[in-house]
């Protein structure tokens, strides 16, 4: 399965193929995550705020490809994507192994996958790079066997996505 | 006197490590310090009057390799707010991980703010385990460090500390599935409840 997830509105991602869904995050209703560690303690894998991102993480687990549209904002995700990526903490397991000689939590059923996310709204190198850095450091935790950050303007956005979801289908 | 505000940007501020570092640091601390739990709008406004405070003192656990949504919000906020005399931003940051550098891109973060938006960056306190080790004999470890780094920020020294349980990786994961199978047992769950795949029941 492919997933998409945006925090800007893009419609023609809705006549997407039938293997791949589209999320816009800005139609959808999350909360921030309160740190109770309820889905690690209590009751493990479900969150306790029963909200539309209950829907979307285990999405996030299922999938095999991965593509994020997010602005960036003091060099990480913006708000909509970092609310979602918050509350994604259920697709983990409060134990924690060695991840290439670093302490990681263990993942429940995620597929590992390949990740691009479109970022935009920075045109600042140390910005772009500390961008990549998290991004390298969410790939650990989030199973990403690949991933690559494409920076590009946000008028563009559209069309760059757009090719990257029409060489999924010729791939 | 010109006061550290400290601003508790966890998400279970009142019931948060961050809380409990704030307190040791105001303990430690030679200056007055006011301390505030951030809402989790993440308003500027909600958090008083900038005009008496030298340093701002960012408290905050790192969430997915980074700061929280709640700090995002703050620092957003307080970008739009105007500000005569900009206070020096310091940061202390907990993580769960053993590895107290994992902690870096977070800081990275408020250091670029900093330079966006003109705050002078201060000093920094970077903990690892910092989930578990305040209950633990390696307390005074925090306690020791949070003296200094508090000596620091009350000078107005840019100054970098970093702590962490001094245990081997294979003791530290031993340690924390031992305190995490506690914390699961308080709630009647097993090692096998605790460690399902399952996600969402499926």
């Amino acid at each position: 399965m492919n997933l998409i997830l945006t925090d800007r509105s893009l419609p023609f991602l809705c006549a997407a193929e039938n293997d791949t869904e589209y999320i816009d995050l800005t139609k959808q209703h999350i909360h921030n995550c309160v740190g109770c560690f309820g889905c690690w303690i209590k009751t493990p894998g479900r969150c306790v705020i029963r909200d539309d991102a209950v829907r979307i993480y285990p999405k996030i687990a299922a999938a095999e490809r991965l593509l994020y549209v997010s602005r960036v904002c003091m060099g990480g995700y913006d708000v909509p994507m970092k609310t979602l990526l918050e509350r994604a903490i259920p697709v983990q397991k409060a134990f924690i192994r060695l991840v290439e000689g670093e302490t990681h939590h263990y993942q429940r059923a995620v597929l590992p996958k390949t990740a691009t996310i479109f970022a935009y709204g920075t045109h600042d190198s140390e910005e772009r790079e500390l961008f990549c850095d998290i991004v390298a450091r969410n790939a650990r935790n989030m199973n990403f066997t690949k991933h690559k950050v494409i920076f590009t303007e946000e008028e563009f956005l559209e069309t760059a996505v757009r090719e990257e979801v029409a060489s999924w289908q010729r791939s | 006197m010109a006061k550290i505000l400290i601003v508790n940007a966890s998400p279970r501020a009142p019931r948060s490590n961050s809380a409990k570092y704030a307190a040791l640091f105001a303990r430690a601390c030679k200056k007055p310090t006011e301390y505030v739990a951030l809402p989790a709008s993440g308003d500027a406004g909600a958090v008083g009057s900038f005009d008496d405070c030298d340093a701002l003192l960012l408290t905050f656990p790192l969430y997915a390799d980074s700061i929280p949504v709640k700090l995002l919000r703050f620092l957003q906020s307080l970008a739009q707010t105007p500000i005569r005399h900009k206070p020096a931003v310091s940061v202390l940051v907990n993580c769960g991980f053993l590895e107290h550098d994992q902690n870096n891109c977070a800081v990275r973060q408020i250091q670029l703010f900093c330079k966006e938006y003109g705050y002078p960056f201060g000093s920094v306190l970077k903990i690892g385990s910092g989930e578990a080790i305040l209950d633990t004999p390696f307390r005074f470890l925090v306690k020791r460090k949070i003296a200094r780094f508090a000596r620091a920020v009350s000078q107005n020294k840019a100054a970098a500390f970093a702590v962490t349980m001094p245990l081997t990786k294979r003791m530290f994961l031993r340690a924390s599935t031992k305190y995490w199978l506690t914390k699961g047992a308080e709630n009647g769950l097993d090692y096998a409840a605790m460690n399902t795949d399952a996600i969402e029941g499926n």
